[in-house]
């Protein structure tokens, strides 16, 4: 009973369906199964870790420097990404030519940089949420989240991308309108 | 409309970021429900993406894909701040309004990736003007969807009310935004693939971008 | 083919003949209004219909009349006395959006009437969930008086429901126009599922489903009474029939069905008796789209596997064949 209700606060919550954060990178995982896990996987060690960091800048800064923030926050996912690169590469040369690709569409996108900005306005309003595991938990969630959306839209992406489909629908805005009545059945549920 | 004009005004129509390139679309579904918000968008992001992008430009070429990309992040994310603090003079109210999408703005991947995949390997003058025409074909999408949903979810032009008879609130949410963006985006290839003789290469196009 | 096409026809005609006896009880309650309304959802679908299909440059035939069936479920989840923009307005969206624009019949996503009405519980709650009392009669343009919140929305807050059992089979308690006569609704559904025209699989998970959850965990102190009322509450029979056990949405083989709607059951049922979620039952449907999307993909797989195999045996078999033929030869 708890579980089912915890899942539709996670699906309530989702940060690609109540806040269209990470749309375009979602069209791409959902392409295939190989490209889901490792987007999905990839967004989450980013959203997770960028977390703990955006917690120590939000810890640190001033808030008369709050403008500042975006700039920290693009230092934090440069340092990931340069990070992620070097450890794929060292350790994991085989796949490197192919897991770069999901870093490079990973780490500059609206899911990484949208999760943490929301994370802070959470904690913001929430002030029991201003610890380092509410912002983890967060940034885990979050990936959660777009692991979850990625997955409604696998089910239906060949159905989405088929022929049938009329060819000014085809793909992108069938995608668009699938994500926006699941979205809407989420909304109803709150 | 001949290659070389395609490439620098197709980003006002032919080509648009929004309707056939999918960028920048978190805003325009979560904070495209009225014209004052619209209008703030389209401030933010054509002040930041045309100056940034233009900063960007003196980048040196040889530096490698990975600094590049973080390099104009960062120049982006230094841009915001003058456009943020000017913001706060002449837009107030849609700092608030906007949230988080505001700083967003700055990590779009108009900056971020097109930069290196598409202006940069033009000259600057031409790259100002197919700049320019990205930028405008955003504005036009924005303020289009701005315009249609606040007549249909609140009733007012510009918070001034207008005689509607049924208004469609859910317009106004996040779900609608999602909605009316496909919509609008299959209303946009019908309306490409009507105009342009050769209707199959307007396909095969569209089904790339979105890839 | 042929079978198929006309296994269409044949399943929305068993639909419609079901949905127009409810339709019937729903002029005896509530009068011409309902009646009109169900016209003009009927007609507004149709035109949708036949339009969009032009513009996707094919040909309407008899198959594509579910249409018609979609917005008389639409209508009748509606209260009696719905306003008629809402209704069209309904009716388009689960037409254009909710079907055409992923293809159509031939490529079904969600069910167009489930789609539709969470598409106006997001609009218009208000409109859609206060009904009139049974035997007010509201006159076809006459603005409807002493509105009322429906006996499932009193049951889900207090957990009373103040009527006998006659009443509930008969379907004398505010509520959706058709989605409250509970003893017509039950000879539909065997009457359907003994003629295959909705998943039997999916539509016994469903009732399974909220049924084991309404003896495990009672909304009310008595078992009897949470098990009856919460079959017979928040549209969970009429969404059972009409939308989860749809055969264009629900997995083919009854055995995933069941495990579908026995899922959406459950899920549903959670929603009334921990959030009060009025009709949760028709929202839960359509988020549990990509399951049933899933459970056919799956589907798809093992019917695969199974002609591969089969291919393989027959190879194995004919090989053997011919090694036994060629033996005495060789011999």
């Amino acid at each position: 009973m708890f579980l089912i209700n915890d899942l539709i606060t996670l699906l309530a919550a989702n940060l690609i369906l109540s806040q269209a954060l990470g749309t375009s990178t979602i069209f791409i995982a959902a392409g295939s199964r190989k490209n889901l896990v490792a987007t999905a996987g990839v967004i989450t060690v980013f959203t997770t870790i960028g977390a703990a960091a955006a917690y120590l800048i939000d810890l640190l800064l001033q808030p008369s420097a709050a403008d500042l923030r975006l700039l920290f926050y693009v230092i934090v996912v440069a340092v990931l990404y340069v990070t992620l690169l070097a450890a794929v590469y060292k350790f994991r040369d085989r796949w490197f030519e192919e897991l770069r690709r999901y870093i490079h569409v990973s780490a500059f996108n609206c899911a990484v940089m949208g999760t943490l900005f929301t994370i802070n306005s959470r904690a913001a309003m929430d002030g029991t949420m201003f610890n380092l595991w509410g912002y983890v938990s967060a940034g885990l969630e979050a990936g959660a989240g777009f692991v979850i959306a990625a997955l409604m839209l696998t089910a239906a992406y060949r159905k989405l991308n088929s022929s049938k489909v009329p060819a000014s629908f085809r793909g992108f805005p069938a995608m668009l309108v699938y994500l926006g009545i699941i979205s809407m059945a989420v909304y109803s549920l709150k | 409309m001949n290659d070389r004009k395609k490439r620098l005004f197709g980003g006002v129509l032919g080509d648009n970021i929004v309707l056939s390139g999918l960028m920048v679309i978190s805003p325009v579904i979560i904070c495209g429900d009225t014209l004052k918000n619209a209008e703030a968008l389209i401030y933010a992001f054509s002040a930041i993406t045309f100056l940034s992008v233009l900063i960007s430009s003196f980048v040196p070429r040889k530096l490698p894909y990975a600094a590049k990309v973080i390099v104009y992040a960062l120049i982006s994310a230094l841009v915001y701040i003058p456009v943020k603090l000017a913001a706060r003079e002449f837009y107030p109210e849609s700092i608030e309004r906007i949230g988080i999408y505001y700083p967003l703005l700055a990590v779009n991947s108009l900056i971020v990736f097109q930069t290196e995949a598409k202006f940069f390997r033009m000259k600057k003058g031409e790259m100002i003007i197919s700049l320019l025409s990205c930028i405008v074909g955003f504005d036009i999408v924005m303020l289009l969807t701005g315009f249609l949903r606040e007549l249909w979810a609140y009733g007012t032009i510009n918070s001034r009310i207008v005689d509607m008879n049924t208004l469609i609130g859910g317009l106004s949410q996040p779900f609608g935004g999602f909605i009316f963006l496909g919509l609008m985006c299959g209303a946009y290839r019908f309306i490409r693939s009507l105009i342009s003789k050769d209707d199959k290469n307007v396909r095969s196009d569209v089904n790339v971008s979105d890839k | 083919m042929l079978k198929k096409a006309r296994k269409e026809r044949l399943i929305w005609l068993d639909i419609m003949i079901t949905l127009l006896t409810l339709e019937l009880m729903s002029y005896f309650y509530y009068g011409i209004r309902s009646v009109f309304l169900a016209g003009i959802c009927v007609v507004t679908g149709f035109a949708a219909e036949l339009i969009s299909i032009r513009l996707m440059g094919r040909k309407f035939t008899a198959d594509d009349l579910t249409c018609t069936s979609d917005a008389l479920i639409i209508a009748l989840m509606f209260p009696a006395v719905m306003d008629y923009h809402v209704s069209v307005l309904a009716v388009l969206f689960a037409v254009i959006v909710a079907k055409n624009l992923f293809g159509g019949r031939l490529n079904m996503i969600f069910s167009p009437a489930a789609a539709a009405y969470v598409f106006v519980l997001t609009s218009w709650e208000r409109q859609l969930l206060q009904y009139t009392e049974p035997h007010i009669k509201t006159g076809l343009f006459e603005e409807p008086a002493a509105l009322v919140k429906s006996a499932s929305y009193v049951f889900d807050h207090t957990g009373s429901f103040g009527h006998t059992d006659f009443e509930i089979l008969l379907g004398n308690f505010s509520g959706p126009s058709g989605a409250v006569s509970i003893l017509l609704l039950a000879v539909a559904a065997v009457v359907l599922m003994m003629r295959r025209s909705i998943s039997a699989g999916a539509f016994i998970g469903t009732i399974f489903g909220t049924g084991l959850f309404a003896v495990v965990t009672p909304i009310v102190s008595s078992r009897g009474d949470s098990l009856k009322y919460s079959l017979v509450t928040n549209m969970v029979l009429f969404a059972a029939i009409y939308l989860v056990s749809d055969v264009r949405i629900a997995p083919k083989r009854d055995y995933y069905a069941f495990f579908y709607g026995l899922f959406i059951g459950v899920i549903s049922y959670v929603l009334v008796l921990t959030g009060a979620k009025e009709n949760a039952i028709v929202i839960v449907s359509v988020l549990f789209t990509p399951i049933a999307l899933g459970f056919k993909h799956l589907e798809k797989h093992i019917e695969k596997a199974a002609v591969e195999a089969s291919a393989e045996a027959n190879a194995e078999v004919v090989t053997e064949t011919a090694a036994g033929e060629g033996a005495p030869a060789d011999e």
